[in-house]
C-alpha cells in the first residue's frame, strides 16, 4: 500500500459486517502477529526484493485473525489481494473488518485489501462472494490463487469449461443445493459475458491449496488433464497437515464443542469417525479430557494406527445409540446419516471438522417427517424428532472449529501459512518451471517453515558434525530427510 | 534410597532404636536390605522373614547376614517352611513389628504373645485390614501405624511403584505387545489407576472394573471403559487384579475369556483369581510354557496365568523401583521410630503416620531430586488461618 497515493476503498468493493468493528481485528492481528513468527519471518527476508510484485492474488480462505496476518504478508511482499471465506460460518467479522480498513486507514476511509466475507452467509451469498473475490476491477481476473477446499479453482474451471460448452446445465438438474446455486452463478455470468471464465483461467498462473479436500480434487483434476494451470499441494507439506490438520484441531476441536454446548467432555464417550490426520488430533484431545473415545475408520492402516494407540475401531452402529458425542473428520461424503441420528441417544453431540459439510446428511435431517427443529442459538441447532429425543448439531453440519470456535491458533497457522506464502512466491517467480501438475514443497523449505518456529518456543536445535552428516549422508544445512520420509 | 540414605545418617548419630527389638515381615529384596541396615544404623536388632515365598532374592540374604541382624527366608519356601520363618523371627520377642501383610502382628496375636510389644507398623493394604478387623474384634493389643496409608506412601508407592512395576512384571513374564490389546483392570484403587494409566500410555485398550461407584465413576471420567467383570471377561487380553478381594476372576469369567488371554494378580495375596476354579477349568490339563507362564488347557481355549497368580510386579518383575520404595521404607523407619519415642502413649489402635513425618520424607526426597519448593510467608499462614 503506497502512503503517498493512498487507494481509498469504495462501498462497492468490500461486503462486511461492520467496519466498525475494524479496531478490535487490528488489535487481535496486533498479538496474533507476535504468534506467527514463520510469517514475520517471512516479511522481514522479502521486504527488499517484493517478489509478489505484479501478482494480483484471490484467496479463498476463512477470513480469520491468522488469515489477516497471511493476507498482510502477501500485500508487504508486494501482490494485490482479493479475499473471501471458504465458508459461511468462518469468518471473524473483526477481522475482515480490520483487512478492509487496512493498517493506515480508517472505517471512514478504507485503504485495505477488498473482502467479501462475514460470519453466517447464505450459500447464494457464499458464492457472490466467491465470484466478487474472483472478478477485478476493469473486468481482469487474478493470476494467481490461494485456495482452501478448492471452491475458487472450481468456480474458474467450471466457469471455462461451461463457456468452452457454450451453455450451463439446467440447475434443476443439481443433486445438491450447492451445485445449483453454482450453476445459477454461472449461469448469470454466461448470460453478461460469455467468455469472462475463460480470460482469467488462462490469466492464472497457479494456484497454492490449504486443505486435503481441496488437494483431493487438484489430483483427480490432474489426473483428466482438465487441471488449467500449475497447483502446489500446500496441506502435505509436513510443517502443514502434521500440524495444522493435528494440533490445529486437536486444539480447536474442545474449543468448538465447549463454546457451543458445554458439556462435561470427561466421561462421555465421543466417537471420531475418520483417523487421518485430523481424526488423530481429534481423538486426543477428547481422550486428554477424559472422554472415552472410540474410532472408525475404512482404512486398515489408519484403524490399525488407532488401536495401537489403545482406541476402540468398531463401526458407527455398533455405538450410534450409546455414544454422547459424534465428530466427522473424513472427507467423505454421508458419514452420519439421518437414520443414525435419529437411533442417538437423547442430546447426542452431533459436529463436524472435516471440510465440507457434507459428512452428516443435515437436508435428510432436516426434511425428516415430523422433526422439530429448535434453535438454540447461532450455530448451535436441537432436533427433535417425533419419539421426542433430540440431537444437538454444531454448526449445521459445517466444520465445528471455525462454525463454534475461532478455529486453530495463531502459532500452528503460521507454520501453514509460511507454505502458503512460499508456495505463492514459488509458483508466481519460477512460473516457467512448473507444468499443469500437482506439485509439493520441496523438502528443504518444508524445514524452512519449521525453523522459523523454534526460537519462539526455545527450542535448541543439535547440530549434526560433518562425520555424522557423511555417516547418514545427508547435507549439514539438511535436508534431512528423503522426501518419501513419513515423519 | 536418597531418602533413606540421609535417615540412615541421621540414626547412625542418634541411635534412636539403642537396644530395641524389630521383627520385620518385608519382601526381602535390596531395598528391604537398605531398611534392615537403617534400623541397625539406629541402634536396633533386626530380625527379618519373607512376606512372600517367590519375592526373596537369595543374594540379598546373604549380603545382609550382619551381626545384629538375622534373616530367615529363601526364595521358594513352601508354606510349613514359611510358617517356621515367621515364628522364628518372632522368636525373640520383639518390641517393635514390621509387616507387609500383617503375618507377624497376626501371628503374636494368634499366640498370645502380645505383652511387652511397643507396636507394629504395616505397609500394605491387604494388612490393615486385617489389623482394623483384630481392632473392630477388641482384640489388637498395640498401637499399629499404618504407613501404607501416609500420603507419601499412597501416592508414589501404589500409584507409581506398582503401577510401574505390575506391567514390567507382566511384560517381562509373556513379552506381550500392549499397544492394540484390551487391558482388563480389576479394582481402580490407587494402585489400579497406576496401571491404568500406564497400560494406556503404552497403547492398551483399557476397561476398568470396579464395585465401589465412587471409583467406577472416577475410572470413567478419565476416559476408561468400565464394565462388570463379567462383560470385561470376554473382551480383555490381559487381565490384572487389584483389588484386595477374593475370587475376582473365577470360573464363570474363565467361562468368557478368550483364547490366550494372560491372568496376573497385583493385589498382597494370590486369592483374587481363584486357582482352584481354574484348575477345575483344565480338562487339558496345566503347564508351564515359559517362566512364570502357566497355561490352562481348557479344551477349547488356553489361559496364561502368571506367577501362580502371587504379585506379578514381584514375581516376575523386580517389584517397586527403589526410589519409590525409598520413601516406603523411610516411612517405615520413621514409624518404627515414633512408636519407641511415644512408648506408652499411643492407645491400641490403627494410627496414621503423623503429618510432620509425611511432611519429612517428602522434604528429604524433593532434595534428593534436586527440588526446591516455596513456603508460605507469615502473612499467608496467618491468612489462612484467620477470617482475614
Amino acid at each position: 500500500m503506497s502512503t503517498t497515493a493512498p487507494n481509498v476503498l469504495t462501498d462497492a468493493d468490500y461486503k462486511v459486517a461492520d467496519l466498525g468493528l475494524a479496531e478490535f481485528g487490528r488489535k487481535e492481528i496486533r498479538l496474533a502477529e507476535h504468534e506467527m513468527p514463520g510469517l514475520m519471518a517471512t516479511r522481514r527476508e522479502f521486504a527488499d526484493s517484493q517478489p509478489l510484485k505484479g501478482a494480483r492474488v484471490s484467496g479463498s480462505l476463512h477470513m480469520t485473525i491468522q488469515t489477516a496476518v497471511l493476507i498482510e504478508t502477501l500485500t508487504e511482499l508486494g501482490a494485490d489481494v482479493r479475499w473471501c471465506s471458504c465458508n459461511i460460518f468462518s469468518t471473524q467479522d473483526h477481522a475482515a473488518a480490520a483487512i478492509v480498513v487496512g493498517p493506515h486507514g480508517t472505517p471512514e476511509e478504507p485503504q485495505g485489501v477488498p473482502v467479501y466475507a462475514w460470519k453466517g452467509e447464505t450459500l447464494e451469498q457464499y458464492w457472490w462472494c466467491t465470484e466478487q473475490m474472483l472478478t477485478w476491477p476493469g473486468g481482469d481476473g487474478p493470476n494467481m490463487i490461494l485456495d482452501d477446499g478448492g471452491d475458487a479453482t472450481l468456480l474458474v474451471h467450471k466457469g471455462k469449461e461451461f463457456e468452452g460448452a457454450g451453455a450451463v446445465p439446467d440447475p434443476a438438474s443439481a443433486d445438491n443445493d450447492e451445485f445449483r446455486i453454482i450453476l445459477e452463478t454461472l449461469q448469470r455470468s454466461l448470460a453478461a459475458d460469455g467468455q469472462k471464465w475463460t480470460r482469467i483461467a488462462d490469466g492464472i498462473k497457479g494456484v497454492t491449496e490449504e486443505t486435503t479436500t481441496g488437494v483431493h480434487r487438484l489430483y483427480q483434476l490432474a489426473e483428466t488433464g482438465d487441471l488449467l494451470f500449475p497447483a502446489i499441494n500446500v496441506n502435505d507439506s509436513v510443517t502443514k497437515s502434521k500440524f495444522d490438520n493435528l494440533y490445529g484441531c486437536r486444539h480447536s476441536l474442545i474449543d468448538g464443542i465447549n463454546r457451543a454446548v458445554d458439556v462435561m467432555i470427561s466421561g462421555k464417550t465421543c466417537v471420531v469417525l475418520g483417523y487421518g490426520d485430523v481424526g488423530k488430533g481429534c481423538a486426543e484431545s477428547l481422550r486428554g479430557q477424559g472422554a472415552k473415545v472410540v474410532v472408525t475408520e475404512v482404512d486398515p492402516i489408519c484403524a490399525l494406527q488407532a488401536s495401537m494407540e489403545g482406541y476402540p475401531v468398531l463401526r458407527l452402529e455398533d455405538v450410534v445409540e450409546t455414544a454422547d458425542i459424534f465428530i466427522t473428520a473424513t472427507g467423505n461424503k454421508d458419514i452420519i446419516t439421518a437414520e443414525d441420528m435419529s437411533r442417538m441417544k437423547h442430546q447426542a453431540i452431533v459436529g463436524n471438522i472435516g471440510h465440507f459439510d457434507n459428512e452428516i446428511e443435515v437436508v435428510a435431517l432436516e426434511r425428516w417427517d415430523g422433526i422439530e427443529h429448535i434453535n438454540i442459538k447461532p450455530q448451535v441447532d436441537e432436533y427433535r424428532f417425533p419419539d421426542g429425543h433430540s440431537i444437538i448439531l454444531l454448526s449445521e453440519g459445517r466444520l465445528l472449529n471455525l462454525g463454534n470456535a475461532t478455529g486453530h491458533p495463531s502459532f500452528v497457522m503460521s507454520n501453514s501459512f509460511t507454505n502458503q506464502t512460499i508456495a505463492q512466491i514459488e509458483l508466481w517467480t519460477k512460473n516457467e518451471e512448473y507444468s499443469k501438475q500437482v506439485y509439493v514443497l520441496p523438502k528443504h523449505l518444508d524445514e524452512k517453515v519449521a525453523a522459523f518456529h523454534l526460537d519462539a518456543l526455545g527450542v535448541k536445535l543439535t547440530q549434526l558434525s560433518d562425520e555424522q552428516a557423511a555417516y547418514i549422508g545427508v547435507p549439514v544445512a539438511g535436508p534431512y530427510k528423503p522426501d518419501h520420509y513419513r515423519y | 534410597m536418597p531418602v533413606l540414605r540421609s535417615l540412615a545418617e541421621r540414626f547412625g548419630a542418634e541411635r534412636p532404636l539403642e537396644g530395641v527389638r524389630v521383627a520385620a515381615c518385608l519382601h526381602v529384596t535390596a531395598e528391604t536390605a537398605n531398611l534392615v541396615r537403617t534400623l541397625a544404623a539406629g541402634g536396633a536388632e533386626v530380625a527379618l522373614c519373607a512376606a512372600n515365598p517367590l519375592s526373596t532374592q537369595d543374594d540379598v540374604v546373604t549380603a545382609l547376614a550382619a551381626p545384629g541382624v538375622s534373616v530367615h527366608a529363601r526364595r521358594g519356601e513352601d508354606a510349613d517352611e514359611a510358617a517356621g520363618q515367621v515364628a522364628a523371627t518372632v522368636a525373640e520377642r520383639p518390641d517393635v513389628t514390621l509387616d507387609d501383610g500383617a503375618d507377624l502382628i497376626g501371628f503374636l496375636h494368634a499366640a498370645g504373645r502380645t505383652d511387652g510389644l511397643l507396636g507394629g507398623t504395616e505397609e500394605t493394604t491387604t494388612g490393615l485390614v486385617r489389623v482394623r478387623r483384630l481392632e473392630a474384634e477388641g482384640r489388637l493389643a498395640c498401637p499399629v501405624i499404618a504407613v501404607n496409608e501416609a500420603r507419601t506412601e499412597r501416592l508414589f508407592n501404589d500409584h507409581y511403584g506398582t503401577g510401574q512395576s505390575t506391567l514390567d512384571g507382566i511384560l517381562r513374564a509373556t513379552n506381550l505387545l500392549l499397544a492394540g490389546k484390551t487391558l482388563v483392570v480389576l479394582g481402580y484403587g490407587l494402585t489400579g489407576r497406576g496401571i491404568a494409566d500406564r497400560a494406556r500410555g503404552a497403547g492398551a485398550q483399557v476397561v476398568v472394573c470396579e464395585v465401589d461407584p465412587v471409583r467406577a465413576l472416577e475410572a470413567r471420567m478419565a476416559g476408561f471403559g468400565v464394565m462388570p467383570a463379567l462383560g470385561a471377561a470376554a473382551v480383555g487380553d490381559v487381565f490384572v487384579t487389584v483389588t484386595g478381594s477374593r475370587d475376582v476372576l473365577r470360573a464363570e469369567h474363565f467361562a468368557r475369556m478368550k483364547d490366550g488371554a494372560v491372568l496376573a494378580n497385583a493385589g498382597h495375596f494370590d486369592v483374587e483369581i481363584s486357582l482352584a476354579d481354574l484348575r477345575a477349568a483344565a480338562v487339558g490339563g496345566a503347564q508351564e510354557v515359559l517362566p512364570l507362564v502357566e497355561q490352562f488347557d481348557l479344551g477349547d481355549r488356553r489361559l496364561n496365568l502368571l506367577a501362580a497368580g502371587r504379585v506379578v510386579n514381584l514375581a516376575a518383575g523386580q517389584g517397586h523401583p527403589p526410589e519409590t520404595m525409598d520413601m516406603s521404607f523411610a516411612l517405615q523407619a520413621l514409624a518404627v521410630e515414633h512408636l519407641v519415642r511415644a512408648a506408652g502413649e499411643l492407645d491400641a489402635r490403627v494410627h496414621p503416620v503423623p503429618a510432620d513425618v509425611d511432611a519429612e520424607v517428602a522434604r528429604l526426597k524433593l532434595r534428593a531430586l534436586g527440588v526446591s519448593v516455596d513456603a508460605m510467608t507469615d502473612d499467608q499462614r496467618a491468612y489462612r488461618t484467620s477470617w482475614g
